[in-house]
């Protein structure tokens, strides 16, 4: 790995780790490996958003030419965001693409994701799925990213008609997250939902 | 060097020839009206083929005579040309109401700029290493960085393509970095540097409106023309025959967007169009299989001597008179008020009525190239026989090469035809069109026969077809 890669990822750890969203447990940075080739980003979920109280767990690669080009990021906890694939978790944000600095740094990245979170941009879609259901109805996608935060980023806020849907799916054999994904995506209509399953 | 296309035939004139054509003709020039070359052919088309020394001769000057006329520097000058498609009079009307907004915009100045540091040590933000103030330089925006991080920046970004629309390192910042600023931090680079000037060139020459990169493999030709039309230029060097507005195959009648649409949708409907490709279909008389090996649509059955015509399998006598329909498109006047399927069945009807001329045209054009070749051996052994000389035969290569072009130009009728709307317009193209297209098949059936030296008839023929091609491009040529 490139010397000055190694270097600004070490000073940067140090920036993350002092700075005052950690106390405000907001944003977190932790080292996968020994060499600063791989990181573990967490995030808060912002307050006043469906995905308050979940905490959302990043995968960073940062490439040797870092910080000329920027670090390869996804999310691992699984989201229902219109600019954040629900399948891989990769994301559509433009300082992750041309838009980026080599005076930015992993905290900027964190706290622009964090910023993605409160503020989507479904006319720049990453799950063409989500971005529709957003447009058409914004209720109906706000209950859906809530109920993800509460099954996959330990958010406190159970929905027990979801839950209750999802059983009955599980209950005919199908996997839960397979059974969730159908229900969200048919705006948890079961009939539709079912029908799509089993087709 | 303007070139004119009519200039195709195939004879040869050495340069050392010691008569002077041109300046014979051109002495009693005087008397002579002089005529739009635009009224006479509907192509005619002004272009030089430059090399990219002479493009760049080219660009300097617009550069130079900017930066005079502004008294602004050659760098800032090329920016603000590059930045307005090398547009000289709106960089200066722009420059003179609001110089530095205008240098804003460009992105060659700040909104507002930093302060600049005063301390002797300072710590570049990228690498993150404390350095004396001397390995530092910065942009109009102010923002420092270490010089050999300039250089890391510069180094990647070229390698992923991007020369003009490099910025700088700073988060927010949208400041460009100019050329000047780049070669100064790459002088001991040699190849990212090329690279690096390449990119630009080419930069520079896309975002010219009058400039076009022949679209020729490998070909280092760019042509220049004052005119931004849909034009055909021929490349001099690699012969390439192009539109200059699009840089695709020249597609004269129909327009750049339609020709696009057109392509498109051929590609995408590929597979329904597949089974138009297969080469043989049956005598509509004896239905015997008969393979097509030639170019023209006026088949003879080999067998039983029956004259039809390839793409309608209709008598050919019906086709010679007024009544050419062959190539029009009838479309169902009810079917707005048949079904969906319907219509659906009627849409893909029409598109392939069109797509099968489309095709045929195409595939004529190379079948008429091997004719070409056997040509050259009839030629031969007439001439071994003692009928005529070389040069008395010469006539017939013009003549298979102004059916290429009547050819080509027909193929490309049948795109415009498919997208126009039905009315009036229409008809008198179809009509048009038909016309064209039955001169074009009796051109093709005398060429492939051609006998004699007698030449009358087939130049005959020739005129009357390539006048029909440029009434049709007068008519309805709009570029």
């Amino acid at each position: 790995m490139a010397n000055i890669a190694a270097q600004r990822i070490k000073r940067e750890f140090k920036e993350v780790i002092r700075s005052e969203e950690v106390a405000k447990c907001a944003i977190k940075l932790d080292l996968v490996d020994n060499n600063y080739t791989e990181l573990r980003g967490e995030i808060a979920g912002p307050p006043d958003t469906a995905y308050e109280g979940g905490n959302f767990v990043l995968e960073i690669k940062v490439p040797e030419t870092y910080p000329f080009n920027p670090p390869k990021v996804r999310f691992i906890t699984k989201i229902w965001h219109p600019n954040i694939s629900s399948v891989t978790g990769a994301i559509c944000l433009d300082i992750l693409k041309d838009q980026w600095a080599a005076a930015m740094t992993l905290r900027t990245v964190l706290l622009s994701l964090q910023a993605l979170l409160s503020a989507a941009e479904p006319d720049d879609p990453q799950d063409a799925v989500v971005a529709r259901q957003y447009k058409e109805n914004v209720e109906m996608f706000r209950l859906t990213a809530r109920h993800w935060t509460n099954a996959y980023a330990g958010g406190p806020n159970a929905n027990p008609e979801c839950d209750e849907k999802i059983k009955r799916l599980v209950d005919m054999g199908i996997e839960e997250h397979q059974a969730r994904v159908a229900l969200s995506s048919y705006n948890w209509d079961l009939e539709r939902a079912t029908e799509q399953l089993f087709s | 060097m303007a070139a004119s296309q009519e200039n195709e035939s195939d004879m040869d004139f050495s340069d050392n020839d010691c008569y002077d054509y041109n300046n014979y003709y051109n002495d009693d020039d005087s008397d002579v009206e002089h005529v739009d070359p635009m009224k006479v052919d509907p192509e005619y088309f002004e272009y030089r083929c430059l090399s990219e020394e002479e493009v760049e001769r080219l660009l300097n000057e617009s550069v130079e005579s900017l930066s005079n006329c502004l008294r602004i520097s050659p760098t800032l000058a090329k920016v603000l040309l590059h930045g307005h498609h090398w547009n000289s009079n709106e960089v200066i009307r722009k420059y003179k109401d609001n110089p530095s907004q205008t240098i804003i915009w460009a992105k060659i100045n700040p909104p507002s700029p930093q302060s600049i540091m005063t301390s002797n040590y300072y710590t570049c933000p990228v690498c993150v290493t404390p350095q004396h103030v001397e390995k530092f330089s910065h942009l109009p925006c102010g923002h420092k960085f270490c010089k050999d991080c300039w250089i890391t920046h510069f180094e990647v970004q070229i390698n992923q393509g991007i020369s003009t629309s490099i910025s700088c390192m700073a988060k927010d910042c949208v400041v460009l970095v100019p050329e000047s600023f780049v070669l100064m931090h790459l002088q001991h680079k040699t190849n990212i540097r090329e690279k690096y000037q390449h990119f630009v060139f080419q930069d520079y020459v896309k975002s010219h409106p009058e400039l076009r990169f022949c679209p020729g493999p490998n070909c280092p030709i760019i042509v220049h023309s004052r005119e931004i039309k849909a034009k055909k230029s021929i490349c001099e060097q690699c012969k390439t025959a192009f539109c200059f507005r699009c840089g695709c195959d020249y597609h004269a009648p129909t327009d750049c967007q339609v020709i696009k649409k057109w392509l498109i949708k051929c590609a995408d409907d590929s597979e329904t169009a597949n089974y138009i490709s297969a080469h043989t279909k049956d005598c509509p008389k004896c239905h015997i299989c008969i393979e097509k090996n030639g170019g023209c649509n006026h088949m003879q059955c080999y067998n039983c001597k029956h004259d039809f015509c390839w793409m309608c399998l209709g008598d050919w006598k019906s086709h010679g008179s007024e009544y050419y329909e062959c190539s029009r498109y009838r479309e169902n006047p009810n079917i707005a008020h048949e079904s969906v399927h319907a219509q659906a069945r009627e849409a893909l009807t029409k598109y392939l009525h069109y797509y099968e001329r489309w095709e045929n045209h195409s595939k004529s054009l190379k079948l008429e190239e091997q004719t070409l070749e056997k040509l050259r051996d009839r030629i031969n052994e007439k001439v071994m026989s003692g009928l005529g000389t070389w040069i008395d035969w010469q006539y017939l290569f013009a003549s298979a090469n102004l059916l290429a072009k009547c050819r080509y130009t027909l193929q490309y009728t049948y795109p415009f035809a498919y997208y126009m709307d039905a009315g009036p317009r229409k008809e008198l193209f179809e009509y048009q069109q038909a016309q064209l297209e039955a001169e074009i098949e009796n051109l093709s059936w005398k060429i492939e026969r051609a006998e004699t030296t007698d030449r009358g008839d087939l130049e005959n023929q020739m005129d009357i077809a390539e006048k029909r091609r440029t009434t049709l491009l007068k008519d309805f040529l709009d570029v």
